[in-house]
């Protein structure tokens, strides 16, 4: 009995390791689907506005920006009101969508190698990215959460987060001016790069 | 028996629904050690709950920063030497010299600065990678022409080596950042990676033309396109981090010391 306990044990891992595995899979299998279709975009795309709308809806449908945008302000999210959350987050949208676009030359193809993605915890995957722009090498990660299908949530540029970045920059307003400060951080960056 | 069978049934599903530390489930170092998931049925594809995680990148980037009215004056003197001088000075270096001799260039100083590399690792008891550095200057030095080509990227065991340097030594060591500084023309450091730049600068042996005879011509036509070549790179970096940031120098110390953590951890 006690080989048959051993046994099902052994076989329970390995079905939990496969799952997991596949659900690393998922998400790295939509992510190389969202890759292609930037490169894709960025292809038929003759210069920098084509661009920015070509790409915007890939970013759009790729990237929970709402999640992105409660992280990267933290707890003071909570005391923004709706109206408040949701003009933060188009403006912040539009913020990542243009530093996005900005460092992206139309006709210019990355090399992006996808390495085995892991997930440190449910509903969460980390996929390692390995991309070659320009002659620079650059180790990029993508964080990826399972909320209404898999979104990106963060990425990490050469162990720069997006999220962390502006964060530090978001409590500094939101302690300054709460999220009136911040709504005028975000608006007045938004406006003076326009 | 049944029953003890089926509770090792449930105990090991429960573990999967827990982070883990295999291959497959391996933890980042970082952000997601101080997240909390509700829900506890969740096999790995359901929702994310949502009001768990304001405070998930609370410390990701924390550095004491007493210094912070001197810093944000050099910082801004440092933002306009940049645009106003190196930024021509690196578009004219990409305009006159073709893509082919700016590698060369690049690869040649990179090769020279092997020591630095070679002893950090050394330093920090990583002998095989030292073996590593070893190789790849080798190689290069020879084959490659004086380092002019890197042959040694035609090896998969040479490719992407994580660099070494003193600052980086310091924290394997466990000497912690010290307060943060912003040097001029420099840019930011901490107190151990500005200790740490004193260290590479005395390993690289194109500093120590400096020692031999700093008013010599040929010492300045060498140590030129040194400074030259990693411009362009550096000042790449510094748009990528300031524009469309909130506040500039917030974001560049942000990503100086992210960018640290994960350099100290490789």
């Amino acid at each position: 009995m006690k080989i048959r306990n051993l046994f099902l044990l052994a076989a329970s891992v390995l079905l939990i390791g496969r799952a997991a595995c596949a659900v690393t899979d998922d998400a790295s299998t939509q992510l190389k689907s969202w890759i292609d279709e930037v490169i894709a975009a960025s292809n038929h795309s003759k210069d920098r506005e084509t661009l920015r709308i070509n790409e915007s809806p890939i970013l759009e449908r790729s990237i929970n920006f709402t999640i992105m945008t409660r992280r990267a302000v933290g707890p003071g999210w909570r005391q923004f009101t709706p109206e408040q959350q949701q003009e933060a987050t188009k403006l912040f949208s539009t913020l990542i969508i243009r530093t996005y676009v900005a460092k992206i030359t139309p006709g210019e193809i990355p090399s992006i190698t996808l390495k085995s993605g892991n997930s440190p915890s449910p509903g969460h995957v980390e996929v390692p990215t390995s991309l070659l722009y320009k002659g620079s090498h650059y180790d990029v990660t993508y964080r990826l959460e399972f909320t209404d299908g898999w979104h990106i949530t963060d990425v990490v540029i050469e162990g720069v987060s997006l999220i962390a970045n502006y964060r530090t920059q978001f409590e500094a307003e939101f302690q300054q001016g709460g999220a009136t400060a911040v709504l005028k951080a975000l608006n007045h960056s938004v406006e003076s790069k326009e | 028996m049944r029953i003890h069978t089926a509770c090792l049934l449930i105990l090991t599903l429960a573990a999967s629904v827990l982070p883990s530390g295999n291959n497959c489930f391996a933890s980042s170092p970082d952000s997601k050690s101080n997240q909390v998931v509700q829900g506890a049925k969740n096999n790995g594809n359901s929702p994310v709950a949502a009001e768990d995680d304001l405070d998930e990148y609370k410390d990701t980037a924390k550095i004491a920063d007493p210094l912070q009215p001197v810093n944000r004056g050099i910082f801004w003197v440092n933002d306009r030497i940049y645009h106003w001088i190196l930024k021509p000075i690196s578009k004219t270096y990409d305009t006159v010299l073709p893509k082919p001799v700016r590698t060369g260039i690049f690869n040649v100083f990179d090769n020279v600065e092997f020591p630095i590399r070679f002893v950090n690792n050394l330093l920090q008891g990583n002998f095989h990678r030292s073996g590593q550095e070893a190789q790849k200057f080798g190689i290069n030095t020879t084959v490659g022409l004086a380092g002019i080509l890197r042959v040694s990227d035609r090896f998969p065991s040479l490719v992407d080596v994580p660099r070494a340097d003193t600052g980086q030594t310091f924290a394997k060591w466990g000497i912690g950042h010290g307060c943060y500084i912003v040097l001029p023309l420099f840019g930011p450091k901490s107190l151990r990676d500005t200790v740490g730049l004193a260290g590479d600068y005395a390993l690289d042996p194109v500093s120590w033309l400096f020692l031999i005879n700093p008013h010599a011509a040929w010492t300045l036509a060498i140590t030129t396109p040194d400074s030259a070549r990693s411009l362009h790179d550096r000042l790449n970096t510094y748009d990528s981090i300031t524009q469309n940031s909130l506040d500039p120098y917030l974001a560049a110390r942000s990503a100086y010391v992210q960018n640290r953590k994960k350099v100290s951890s490789q």
